[in-house]
């Protein structure tokens, strides 16, 4: 359906020369929509990556564009999860606030912080929370 | 990358389901995103031409995946969200690796200026 509504907008050579010159950022977009869709975190996780090292993006960019792109994935979720009732606002809206304030703080640390010690933190910490899930 | 840590936090002390505590993500992450967003259209870092059409198939893919995610039981969801965090990390390990290398360089570089 989705196919067909793009070719009331473009002759069929044109759609498969858009996609060609795209793919790359289709299955890229594809594979962070369905990964955010599924745990609600992680699109960030593949998109800078991504960005990076198959875009050539610096990391700044590549950075401020991932969270633009993972927005729209996570509403278009939240009316998923909404409809199943997993959603719980109250908890919710506490662990944001907790969060902005958080965030406040971690950016203002994150300069003093060698590049090298932030990454094995982070890696260690995700092996510990894989171990916390599998178990 | 803080969603992961309010899920695992969630689900480890407050003893909140998987499927909730991944809802109670989404509602935390969208105030925090959109500040951020305004920061980067204000500093102009970011690129248009690649976010429109990772948009685009991003809201498909997450169409399918938050369907996928309302029919998988618990166990299963927390058990391929575990493998999913092993292979991030098997990622970060190579990166942090290349990059280890990358700065022994530029610092022999130095050394030999």
């Amino acid at each position: 359906m989705f196919i067909s509504l793009i070719g009331i907008f473009f002759e069929k050579k044109e759609i498969i020369i858009i996609m060609k010159e795209n793919l790359k950022k289709i299955i890229i977009g594809l594979i962070a929509g369905i990964i955010s869709g599924l745990f609600s975190t992680g699109g960030g996780l593949i998109l800078v990556p991504s960005f990076l090292y198959l875009l050539k993006l610096n990391p700044i960019e590549s950075r401020a564009t991932s969270i633009i792109c993972i927005l729209p994935m996570v509403i278009t979720s939240s009316f998923f999860y909404a409809e199943a009732n997993y959603l719980n606002w109250k908890v919710g809206i506490y662990s944001a606030i907790g969060g902005i304030v958080g965030g406040f703080i971690g950016s203002k640390m994150l300069p003093k912080i060698p590049n090298i010690i932030l990454k094995a933190s982070f890696t260690i910490f995700l092996l510990f929370a894989a171990i916390h899930f599998i178990r | 990358m803080d969603g992961t840590i309010l899920i695992f936090l969630l689900t480890l002390f407050s003893g909140i389901d998987q499927h909730i505590a991944q809802g109670i993500n989404l509602i935390f992450f969208i105030p925090t995103c959109i500040t951020t967003i305004l920061v980067n259209i204000k500093n102009k870092i970011i690129n248009f031409k690649i976010a429109i059409p990772i948009i685009i198939m991003g809201i498909i893919g997450a169409i399918i995946g938050a369907k996928l995610s309302i029919k998988l039981p618990v166990n299963i969801l927390k058990k391929s969200f575990g493998i999913f965090l092993i292979l991030i990390a098997i990622h970060e390990i190579y990166s942090l690796k290349k990059e280890y290398i990358n700065n022994k360089k530029t610092n022999n570089r130095n050394i030999e200026k």
